[in-house]
């Protein structure tokens, strides 16, 4: 890993690209420096023109965050608690069965025929339709009906010789992925209508945990499975022969060597999912309105509640970002050490 | 070597079954839906009008601006990105100094909410108060109608997608630089060929595959643009920033026409896979020469 492309290089254009990234760097950072000292200003400093260095330009206060925290601006530290234990949930949720599966991929050979694949799918349809338009149902019971139906279904027509191309690991491990092509909204809309006519048998799904955490859980596991999966590669397989030898089960093989040895793929991982469960949008506008509200919600809120309040704005935006900054650091120092270059093969 | 053991299933089943329910349930359902004419408020009862919504989905004008806008902004974002994002991994690929102060720093916009950006962008971008007016001012140009002109605001959402996912490009063509082979370089160094030459000989057609797939996942996540333009313009002024996702909440949400909005959200899906389908047919021959 030496100076690979810029070798030939003089002296003079290494300065010059050493600027260029410096300008980079500064782009980058300054919406962030301003992010921070705005959230200690008072109302003069702000409504009297751009203000930069704290002491010198403004009196920095801390009443922008007591606001926060009082809850005169939405109830703050509520949703602050929903974003983290919903976060944490479906991030650990979705590392360990993401995880497992990934090891299945990787480790155990699987053989889908595709006719079952279509069996399935014809039958959730047209099950949907039959137990909806015919035998009198409310949609989601029909669709709840129709899916144990047609997973069986497919499941012995796996068992049978049929014609059509037989997919393996590498086309089951695909599809995972081709998940996060889906356009969200798609998703978000259904499970939002889905979700409603659910609760109106009696079960609460929208703006619940179980709710909330489940799709956010089927959101990551692509990620998760796809990196996982290069992690386990990565490791020797010599040493779980070893294992296999002494007839040592499976699952202890996994828990007991597999999982110890890729710690830190799956911390890099957990961290990962968490970033993208605690930003995330457009779910959370759908499937939640008070109760389990999370933070990017409340956050776009404050743009039409206060117009020009800056302070509250970047105090609000703040504590939306803070947590993701440490990560940033954490992160950055497991990238030092080549971490996540298996992750892009 | 694959072993084969009925342990297996259960390694695999729950999250194929959490991935089938949320995926499919919702699949057939919108699919469904997208055939009828089906209002919530006011109440309708459901009506079969097959191809009618899609019909009228082509035939309406802000459909066609939704797709202009969101193309625009991924196509022209996902560029600069690039661009920048090679130029800057290539640069702390070459160890120039201060590299390791740079990487964190580098990391941060794209772990950050898309929301808190987009508020932080607004204040910046502010027409009077904001620092960029202030710094615009210096050379005369003061009060630019940042958020309030189509084109401004078109330029501000794609500038702060710049901001926020260029890191994402410099961390993977980063981590795909430092697999590079040394020896190839050190060849072409006897040859004496200038690091101009290197670069479009060696390091370009090597980082292909990573650029190609780099670029794919960027331009399939800015299709899905949504957060950063709700907070930012609202789809505004006008609808001049609407994009799909953001057409499909207004439908769906604030209007309530569920047969109308699978109906989108369906063309939605279709043209990301025409897109996603001619890219890659496009960049195969580049990609499998090399093999």
């Amino acid at each position: 890993m030496s100076g690979q492309g810029l070798t030939g290089l003089s002296s003079w254009s290494r300065r010059l690209v050493a600027v260029g990234v410096l300008a980079w760097c500064l782009i980058t950072a300054f919406p962030l420096y301003w992010v921070v000292v705005t959230a200690f200003k008072t109302p003069p400093g702000v409504v009297g023109g751009p203000t930069y260095i704290p002491f010198v330009d403004f009196t920095p206060t801390l009443q922008p965050f007591i606001d926060l925290y009082q809850g005169i601006r939405g109830e703050f530290f509520r949703t602050f608690l929903n974003s983290t234990i919903v976060g944490l949930s479906a991030a650990a949720i979705a590392t360990a069965i993401g995880a497992m599966a990934a090891y299945a991929l990787v480790r155990f050979e699987f053989r889908v025929r595709f006719g079952a694949g279509l069996i399935f799918f014809l039958l959730a349809l047209g099950g949907y339709l039959l137990f909806n338009n015919s035998l009198g149902f409310t949609r989601p019971q029909a669709l709840l009906l129709a899916f144990p139906f047609a997973l069986a279904a497919a499941i012995v027509a796996n068992r049978l010789p049929l014609p059509g191309p037989i997919l393996g690991n590498e086309d089951i491990l695909f599809w995972f992925v081709s998940q996060r092509m889906f356009p969200p909204i798609v998703t978000a809309f259904a499970l939002y209508l889905l979700y409603s006519e659910i609760g109106r048998l009696g079960f609460q799904l929208i703006d619940s945990f179980v709710g909330l955490t489940l799709c956010y859980v089927a959101f990551s596991l692509p990620i998760v499975v796809w990196l996982m999966r290069d992690f386990f590669e990565a490791i020797p397989i010599e040493v779980e022969e070893a294992a296999m030898v002494d007839n040592v089960p499976s699952w202890r093989i996994f828990l007991g060597i597999v999982v110890p040895m890729s710690m830190n793929g799956l911390l890099a991982t957990f961290m990962i999912t968490l970033a993208f469960v605690w930003n995330e949008f457009l779910f959370a506008l759908f499937l939640t309105n008070s109760k389990w509200q999370t933070l990017p919600i409340l956050v776009a809120g404050q743009n039409s509640q206060r117009g020009d309040e800056w302070w509250a704005i970047s105090a609000a935006a703040l504590v939306a970002i803070i947590p993701m900054m440490i990560m940033a650091g954490l992160l950055s120092r497991m990238m030092r050490s080549g971490l996540l270059l298996g992750a892009i093969k | 070597m694959m072993r084969n053991d009925p342990i297996k299933h259960v390694f695999i089943w729950p999250a194929v079954l959490v991935v089938l329910a949320i995926s499919i349930f919702p699949l057939i359902y919108s699919f469904t839906t997208s055939f009828l004419s089906y209002r919530l408020i006011p109440p309708i009862p459901p009506r079969v009008v097959w191809f009618g919504n899609y019909a009228t989905l082509l035939q309406e004008p802000r459909f066609w601006n939704a797709i202009v806008t969101t193309t625009l902004i991924a196509f022209i974002a996902v560029g600069l990105q690039y661009v920048i994002g090679f130029g800057v991994a290539l640069a702390l690929n070459a160890r120039i100094p201060g590299e390791r102060l740079f990487r964190v720093a580098l990391l941060l916009p794209m772990l950050l909410a898309p929301v808190a950006v987009a508020l932080v962008a607004r204040m910046i971008f502010n027409p009077t108060m904001g620092p960029l007016n202030q710094f615009l001012s210096m050379f005369g140009l003061a009060n630019l109608p940042f958020l309030t002109n189509g084109h401004w605001a078109l330029a501000c959402i794609i500038a702060v997608e710049i901001w926020q996912w260029t890191p994402f490009i410099i961390l993977m063509m980063l981590a795909g630089l430092q697999t590079l082979p040394e020896d190839v370089y050190e060849a072409a160094e006897l040859e004496n060929a200038s690091a101009w030459q290197q670069f479009w000989g060696i390091t370009f057609p090597m980082m292909l595959p990573i650029s190609a797939a780099v670029v794919f996942i960027r331009l399939i996540e800015s299709y899905k643009i949504m957060d950063t333009v709700f907070v930012m313009t609202g789809g505004g002024p006008g609808v001049d920033t609407e994009t799909l996702t953001l057409f499909a909440y207004q439908e769906g949400f604030k209007k309530f026409n569920l047969g109308y909005t699978s109906a989108l959200s369906f063309l939605f899906l279709i043209a990301i896979t025409i897109i996603g389908v001619t890219y890659l047919a496009l960049l195969r021959p580049h990609l499998e020469k090399r093999r």
